[in-house]
């Protein structure tokens, strides 16, 4: 009975708690000399190239050896809950990672630090790739460093494969799509078994088919935005989409792409293929969570796009680190960012992390690298979230994921999903913030 | 000091200090001057009043503070937000989805208290029968039951319907009931909603029993007994001896159980992994992610607003059977 009443309190306090800290948080005490950096990056960085974030600190630690350095790793799923709140409380970290779909919304309301003068200090900043430097701009002015991007392509098991006669990799959706009917004939039986692993809530994929039919998320029109999800050309994408997933796929339709972790559901043997970033190939392979057994099995290429010969547009999805304006440590967190976006280590995250570096001078390492080059090529046709302040709302509000759900549960036909979906967006993305 | 005649239904103990209390009250009256007798009971309750004053008076003021503004992240850093007057609420009335949640609400409140209630009174029934043996087993494992954190409670029902995985498929399949492997159960919201009422119901029948067989057991046999002997059946013997002797009890459990089903937010905020969809929204849930989610502080503080004030209904009637009891032992 207690323990009810708690939560009941827990949630009429959390409401207030930005109240509270408006009542008691405008005096914050000025830390002089502090000797502590805190930086949050999220958790790919842990599982991935913890090595990278190790060396950083240990080349900025051999230039500042007062200073500790504390990183923190976040999850997507509430880190920007988290940094809200702690923007509030005062306590907001000096250094945090923004996907480039999140910076918009922190940059129009400037809770970022400028750093336009500064650009020229930050290392490779003449090539950074563009469309992360357009992540990091607005109204012309830079808020934040690119970081890494990331491209999808299919990531496929070859035996497989050749196993249900495919002789060479799709080159259509429809060779996509038969190509697949051929694996689920010759695995199918088994339960579980999945040509393309595609959970219901991957928003990242499903939208690649909205853009490869000519379909977009939004648009700006006289000043308004305008959800187009429910245009002809979108529906049309969503429609392919479900006829692609449903007889391929038996992932968890009420699920996304990270729970479980779709590379690690790969790895255990019961999926053909599916949809995954550079960086998911190695975490397949993990020796912990993974498999490395199947090394020489797997394969990547683009996904291909309904025209014949063309890749489909994959979602450039990217990260940046910016420098929150209540930092009290800017020039020790700047020179952080410098360390771990130089050359050296951009070398490494992209090697060892198979991500694309966030300068185009190491481009090359990527086409001469079989593990890498199908994403560098997925990554020439590409598509990004409207750039509108409210965007991450939508994300935040899981208005996309909600509409696939719906569509691929058969809760609602695509044509009612994509409308509710839009007329959703064109709300959050008009109201005023 | 046993229990007196009929009339004088279960609680002697309460009887008693009310007796007491009131000799007390007499002798004091007699040995104390005007003043002080009149600020003793303020300062007794003076320090109870300051801590619920702090911990909900002035949270509570904050929030209703917090509706009448334009709250968003741009205010929250300000820390200070424009005065907007009845916006929010206006905004409120006008949106859809809000009576929608309004509604379900309501709806999810009603079935959970009407389970909780019935399988409550039968489980507590059934403990009034059993011998000493398997009372105490089923008393443990109600404990048991009400010991389970929210967290734990949620991540067993997960894994029990997960649709790959789940004990459940499997046994509905195994039991030739159909084919219910991969079967998910949250992709359609009567299910999913099903699975939430079932953990809900089990978290709260404990509670419910437990203090339902100890009004049970001040019924006096008597009564029972005469009952029986006149010719009355067990369903009878319930209606006309047993509840209304424990009545207030059960209108204490119903509001108490009203005001946490109304507002259950962690149950289905795990269940969902964190992103409930829409139609899983109870007005909890629209509450918190038009707040934290979407930013919209004001909005949300609006909804919560709202939502104190039905609860207060509930309460009010809680309140009320309290002082009705106070008054008529």
């Amino acid at each position: 009975m207690r323990r009810r009443y708690i939560g009941a309190l827990a949630l009429v306090a959390a409401l207030t708690v930005s109240a509270m800290t408006a009542a008691v948080g405008s005096s914050s005490p000025d830390r002089q000399n502090a000797t502590k950096i805190v930086i949050w990056l999220q958790n790919d960085a842990e599982s991935n190239w913890s090595s990278v974030v190790a060396a950083t600190n240990q080349s900025f630690k051999a230039r500042h050896s007062d200073v500790e350095v504390d990183v923190q790793y976040q999850t997507w799923g509430d880190h920007l809950t988290k940094f809200d709140a702690a923007l509030a409380g005062g306590n907001a970290p000096d250094v945090i990672e923004l996907g480039n779909t999140e910076t918009t919304r922190y940059m129009a309301a400037r809770l970022l630090q400028d750093i336009t003068t500064q650009r020229g200090s930050f290392p490779n900043s003449r090539t950074w790739l563009g469309a992360l430097k357009d992540s990091c701009t607005y109204r012309g002015r830079l808020y934040c460093v690119p970081y890494y991007a990331g491209a999808r392509a299919v990531i496929y098991r070859k035996d497989q494969y050749k196993a249900a006669g495919i002789r060479s990799t799709p080159k259509s959706l429809a060779q996509f799509r038969a190509a697949g009917l051929k694996l689920m004939k010759k695995y199918g039986k088994q339960r579980n078994y999945s040509a393309l692993y595609f959970p219901g809530r991957y928003v990242w994929a499903s939208m690649s088919f909205v853009y490869d039919y000519g379909g977009k998320i939004a648009v700006l029109r006289n000043g308004r935005w305008q959800g187009t999800l429910n245009s002809p050309q979108a529906i049309q994408g969503l429609t392919a989409l479900k006829a692609t997933v449903g007889p391929l796929s038996r992932a968890n339709k009420t699920g996304d792409e990270a729970n479980p972790q779709q590379a690690l559901v790969f790895a255990k043997g019961r999926v053909g293929s599916f949809i995954g970033n550079g960086w998911e190939w190695p975490y397949a392979l993990d020796k912990k969570d993974g498999n490395p057994a199947l090394a020489p099995k797997m394969g990547a290429y683009p996904m291909p796009s309904h025209i014949k010969g063309k890749f489909m547009p994959t979602f450039l999805g990217g990260s940046d680190l910016a420098v929150p304006i209540t930092s009290r440590n800017k020039s020790l967190a700047y020179d952080w960012i410098r360390t771990f976006t130089n050359n050296t280590q951009m070398r490494q995250l992209a090697t060892v992390g198979k991500v694309i570096p966030n300068t185009t001078s190491l481009a090359s390492l990527h086409a001469r690298n079989p593990q890498l080059a199908p994403f560098a090529n997925a990554a020439k046709a590409s598509w990004f979230i409207p750039t509108a302040p409210n965007w991450v709302q939508v994300e935040n509000a899981r208005v996309l994921q909600n509409m696939l759900q719906s569509i691929f549960t058969g809760r609602s036909s695509v044509q009612a999903a994509a409308k509710r979906a839009s007329d959703q967006i064109t709300t959050i993305l008009n109201r005023r913030t | 000091m046993s229990s007196g005649p009929g009339g004088e239904t279960g609680f002697p103990a309460l009887t008693a200090a009310a007796a007491e209390a009131a000799v007390a009250r007499r002798r004091r009256r007699v040995s104390r001057q005007g003043v002080t007798r009149g600020l003793a009971p303020y300062a007794l309750i003076a320090p109870s009043v300051v801590v619920i004053g702090a911990v909900l008076g002035y949270p509570l003021y904050l929030l209703g503070r917090l509706s009448f503004q334009q709250f968003g992240l741009a205010e929250l850093i300000l820390q200070q937000g424009p005065w907007i007057g009845l916006d929010n609420y206006t905004r409120l009335v006008h949106d859809r989805q809000f009576w929608e949640v309004v509604l379900r609400t309501f709806v999810f409140t009603f079935v959970n208290v009407g389970l909780t209630m019935v399988l409550g009174t039968l489980i507590a029934l059934l403990l009034t029968k059993l011998g000493t043996a398997m009372r105490l087993v089923l008393t443990t494992g109600l404990i048991l039951v009400w010991a389970t954190p929210v967290v734990v409670a949620v991540n067993i029902f997960r894994w029990m319907v997960d649709f790959e995985f789940g004990v459940l498929n499997w046994t509905l399949t195994e039991l030739h009931l159909g084919d219910f492997l991969n079967k998910d159960w949250f992709a359609d919201p009567l299910t999913g909603f099903a699975v939430i009422t079932a953990l809900v119901v089990w978290g709260a029948i404990p509670f419910v029993t437990i203090t339902l067989y100890a009004g049970f057991s001040q019924v006096p046999d008597e009564l029972v007994e005469a009952a029986s002997i006149d010719g009355a059946n067990a369903w009878r013997v319930f209606r006309d001896v047993t509840f209304p002797l424990v009545k207030p009890i059960f209108v204490i459990l119903i509001s108490l159980s009203i005001i946490w089903d109304f507002q259950v937010f962690n149950q289905i905020w795990l269940i969902r992994d964190g992103e409930p969809e829409e139609d899983y929204w109870l007005m909890s849930v629209y509450s918190f992610v038009e707040a934290f989610r979407l930013g919209e502080y004001g909005f949300g503080a609006a909804i919560a607003v709202v939502m104190v004030g039905i609860m207060f209904v509930a309460t009010f009637v809680y309140i009320r059977q309290m002082i009705r009891i106070g008054e008529t032992r």
